[in-house]
């Protein structure tokens, strides 16, 4: 072959590489595209639009009243709607901080091979596989006062029994024990697989340095899976921020609305009450907080992620 | 300066005795996460079996006879047969199955496909894609359902299928992308170039070359949309009404005149973690992979 | 101060046997070189030294204490890797003074240790990189200097440069070596590059199967080797094998029509006279180029020439198989000229159990 052919050949592979390449990107993102702008971008401006109407969706022939920041006015000045995202901020905190703790622990753990690691890491997997509503109720019907499992181990301790569901604080405790139940394997799975993607030879040798089990596992091991434990850190603070489905089958927001997060408020104002123009400014403040925030972590992680 | 040579061996520097304790600390530490881990399942599972007065006996019962009635209604068999609960319920499991495995096959599709693309190609935005893709997993459901309520109402989308499908793919596809997009980086580039400089497309190295290698990804992608899709609540509640029904959405309302229908919520809990549990572990090496998002990919 | 003892030391990985009944002992700042073909179990035997691994019977003593129960940290060691272990999180400053603050080191200490390393490495100007922006040869500098930095009683290096560049290489074998007889450490490399060994070692250990083969300085290596698979794995290119056939006053090459003969090739009169199977040993090196078949050459003739710098590197046939020889670079073109053996050169083995021989023992 001569030179000329090859050359003449590795352009025309080269041109068809560069537009096949450009009807793949547009041929295999776009159905991907289509589908998020209809269910989300779509959605949001519709929301940022509703928010400035008194509007219900029981009632679209009472028509659409534009009230300007009406809505927002309202909401942010009732007190109400900042006992629901402090009691959401404790629960947020107890619950990531509690699974970050209890994952990487149990992850580190069980990163060492032993024997049957596959069927018990399978089996530690299983709250995280049922669905929330069940887990709710689960809990629920272990919590309860009189004939709960809970409460009779822990009176058979010693101790008076709790009114788990009945009193706030105990409440709030319930549901952080219920969701750390939950997602807990979550965290033990991210870490796990974190912990096992760092090579060996790193462990020999910091053995081989004379650094302790404690030393190596904070100054090699964390920082080393740092990145993927804080993806893990970020889904569980947006998913704990969001939730919703476990309240719902567990407390119902009670007692009183003691336990209600800002989700449940929007589902209690959209289709409870169905003021449709307030739940979705409700909606709206609800979103911009969860992007501002995710969009500081992702940052944050994107500069995590360039320092090695 | 030469430095002067140690005794090869050290002293130990730490007692055995601290260290024997520590081991056993950890150990303990396990176990008690081990039993808060495992025993609301063994409840849960046993509670399955309880009839109606067991369930509330105190104190609890380990030992009983056990009684089918949960799982009867479940299927829809046996002595629940007919009744009006259970023919909802059964109905129920199928509108699950249905919404789940149509769900999860699209958004693993089309995953795949933008997975790979945003893995081997730079274009314009591709940062901002990835961050919208991926925020989509992060949106409250709640907040959308305001707007999806009245948007499924009016395209005729409410208390069907396909409205829950929809939800489904659009609820999966962002964390599919990411995985996926992970998979893809483990295999290298160089596996297309050598195709293409020998005269095959694009395309064909995609699908004939790439695709097969990453197999495993593909399954665990799967798995995690499986999960997600299966015992999604949130959109379910609210946008069906009667006939789209899925089994979460049912149980929850398990709760009728009679007071909650606990015998039948725990059947159904143990029947809908079951083919989880199954898929879980035959993907599990490959799930521990896919789980790091390819951030330590590089190493 | 350490010497290092290794007592009919076994691995076993299941029903694998990696390290077979080895017994040695390490001199105190002895340069000893573990050699031979992947999977021979040198490795192992480091890492079993380094604490790595443990042993499932016999014993590793340092300095007569016996260690196989102690971890590594217990043990006065450093080691490099064959692949690249530095900490990729941490600067390559945070590398190299790793093993002194695992140890709670003073500050000050750390200090003057990390300046006498960089000086030495000549690292000063990539102490606040990360290791991802250092080649591979600069890395494992970084993995020698950390290894270093503690004063270690015995330094273990496993393959340390058979990730690096060719030419990168030569140097960091030159620096290894120097450095290593300033330090006077005692030292344990572990390689299957044969040349490498030659260069560095005091001592070559050359393991095949598990098992030691042979012990020694490299030129007794090399000249005595003690089979064939000694005799082969040692220089390069590989020592030519040939299958002799005892006739009347000489040895006849098989399948050739060359005989060898006690007069020309000044064999010794127990290999004429013996019984077994033997089979003749001889290195390129000993094979030279003759002008004609009148001198000491034998009838083999030259099938290529090729030179390379001052070496002229020939090929010769035997039957089917084709050896080869070195000389000096000459005026001969290629295809002329007739292969003489080295009388020197000659090393006979026996055919069937490998060993070389080199005088008839009695019956």
């Amino acid at each position: 072959m001569t030179a000329a052919a090859t050359t003449h050949e590795t352009r025309q592979a080269e041109l068809k590489k560069r537009s096949s390449g450009r009807l793949m990107i547009f041929g295999f993102l776009s159905p991907t595209l289509a589908i998020l702008l209809f269910m989300v971008a779509y959605p949001f401006f519709s929301l940022v639009y509703y928010s400035f109407f008194n509007f219900s969706a029981l009632r679209p022939e009472a028509g659409m009243k534009p009230i300007g920041f009406k809505n927002y006015a309202f909401l942010l000045s009732d007190p109400e709607l900042w006992d629901r995202f402090v009691f959401t901020g404790k629960f947020v905190f107890l619950c990531v901080a509690l699974q970050m703790l209890i994952g990487i622990f149990v992850g580190y753990q069980l990163q060492k091979n032993f024997r049957g690691r596959d069927l018990v890491f399978t089996l530690l997997m299983m709250p995280m596989m049922l669905s929330p509503v069940v887990v709710g109720f689960l809990w629920r019907y272990m919590f309860n006062s009189e004939w709960g499992v809970i409460n009779f181990l822990v009176s058979s301790a010693g101790f008076p029994k709790i009114d788990w569901l009945g009193q706030t604080n105990a409440a709030l405790w319930a549901a952080v024990i219920a969701d750390t139940w939950m997602w807990t394997p979550f965290i033990i799975l991210l870490a796990t697989a974190a912990f096992r993607g760092i090579p060996e030879t790193i462990y020999e040798s910091a053995e081989v340095d004379g650094a302790s089990a404690a030393y190596t596992f904070f100054r090699i091991t964390l920082p080393m899976s740092a990145p993927v434990l804080f993806i893990a850190l970020i889904l569980r603070l947006i998913d704990s921020f969001k939730q919703y489905d476990l309240f719902f089958a567990l407390t119902g927001g009670g007692p009183g609305s003691s336990t209600m997060t800002v989700s449940f408020a929007v589902a209690k104002t959209a289709f409870s009450y169905f003021y449709t123009g307030e739940a979705s400014a409700l909606a709206v403040i609800l979103l911009l907080i969860i992007i501002g925030l995710s969009m500081i972590l992702v940052r944050h992680l994107g500069k995590m992620g360039e320092k090695y | 300066m030469v430095p002067r040579i140690d005794r090869a061996v050290m002293t130990r520097s730490k007692t055995s005795a601290i260290d024997h304790a520590g081991r056993w600390l950890l150990f303990g530490l396990l176990i008690v996460y081990t039993l808060y881990n495992l025993g609301p399942i063994f409840w849960l599972i046993i509670s399955s079996l309880k009839s109606r007065m067991d369930l509330f006996a105190m104190p609890p019962k380990l030992i009983f006879t056990p009684d089918f009635s949960g799982y009867q209604s479940v299927f829809g068999v046996g002595a629940a047969a007919g009744t009006a609960s259970a023919v909802g319920v059964f109905d129920s499991l199928v509108n699950s199955v249905i919404v789940s495995v149509t769900g999860t096959a699209l958004a693993v599709f089309l995953g795949t496909l933008a997975g790979y693309v945003c893995s081997r190609f730079n274009f314009l935005g591709k940062g901002d894609f990835m961050f919208f893709v991926l925020s989509t997993r992060m949106l409250p459901p709640v907040a959308v359902l305001v707007f999806y309520h009245l948007m499924f109402a009016r395209l005729g989308l409410a208390d069907t299928r396909t409205g829950l499908i929809l939800v489904a793919i659009f609820a999966n596809v962002g964390l599919a992308t990411w995985i996926m997009k992970g998979f893809f980086d483990g295999v290298p580039k160089e596996v297309e170039q050598i195709a293409i400089v020998n005269g095959y497309t694009r395309m064909y190295a995609f699908t004939k070359l790439v695709l097969p290698m990453v197999k495993g990804g593909i399954a665990a992608t799967a798995g995690f949309c499986f999960i997600f899709a299966w015992n999604e609540f949130a959109f379910a509640s609210i946008l069906t009404t009667t006939q789209a029904k899925t089994l979460p959405v049912k149980i929850s309302a398990a709760s009728g005149a009679t007071g909650i229908e606990w015998t039948q919520i725990c059947a159904a809990g143990v029947v809908l973690i079951v083919p989880v549990l199954i898929f879980f572990y035959l993907i599990r090496k490959h799930l521990l992979m896919g789980m790091t998002f390819g951030v330590l990919g590089r190493r | 101060m350490a010497e290092i003892e290794l007592k009919n030391l076994s691995v076993e990985f299941g029903a694998f046997k990696a390290v077979d009944d080895v017994s040695l002992t390490v001199k105190d700042g002895e340069f000893v070189v573990y050699l031979g073909p992947s999977g021979c179990g040198k490795t192992t035997t480091l890492r079993c030294i380094a604490g790595l691994v443990k042993a499932t019977s016999g014993d590793v003593l340092f300095d007569g204490r016996r260690v196989n129960e102690l971890s590594p940290s217990e043990r006065n060691i450093a080691m490099v890797f064959q692949f690249v272990s530095l900490y990729p999180h941490l600067t390559i400053r945070e590398n190299i003074a790793f093993p002194l603050k695992a140890r709670g080191t003073p500050r000050a200490e750390i200090a003057r240790k990390l300046e006498w390393v960089t000086g030495v490495f000549k690292l000063g100007d990539e102490l606040n990189r990360y290791p991802a922006a250092l080649p591979p040869g600069a890395r494992q500098k970084v993995a020698l200097a950390r290894a270093v930095i503690r004063n270690p009683a015995v330094l273990l290096l496993d393959e340390p440069l058979s990730a690096i560049d060719e030419q990168f290489r030569e140097e960091m074998r030159w620096e290894l070596g120097h450095l290593q007889r300033q330090l006077g450490v005692t030292t344990i490399y572990v390689t299957h590059d044969q040349r490498e060994a030659m260069s560095l070692a005091d001592r070559i250990v050359l393991m095949n199967n598990s098992r030691i083969v042979q012990v020694g300085d490299p030129d007794s290596i090399f000249l005595q080797p003690v089979d064939i698979f000694a005799g082969q794995f040692i220089g390069s290119p590989s020592m030519n094998l040939i299958d002799l056939v005892p006739v009347d006053g000489g040895l006849r090459l098989a399948d050739s029509g060359v005989t060898l003969t006690a007069q020309r090739h000044s064999l010794p009169d127990w290999a004429l006279k013996s019984r077994r199977k033997l089979k003749l040993g001889i290195r390129p090196l000993n094979v030279h180029l003759v002008e004609d078949e009148t001198g000491a050459g034998s009838d083999i003739a030259v099938d290529d020439v090729f030179s390379v710098g001052r070496e002229r590197f020939f090929t010769f046939r035997i039957g089917d198989t084709i050896h080869q020889g070195v000389d000096k670079r000459g005026k001969r073109a290629a295809g002329e000229g007739r292969v003489h053996f080295d009388p020197d050169g000659l090393l006979f083995f026996d055919a069937e159990t490998g060993r070389r021989v080199v005088a008839e023992e009695r019956p």
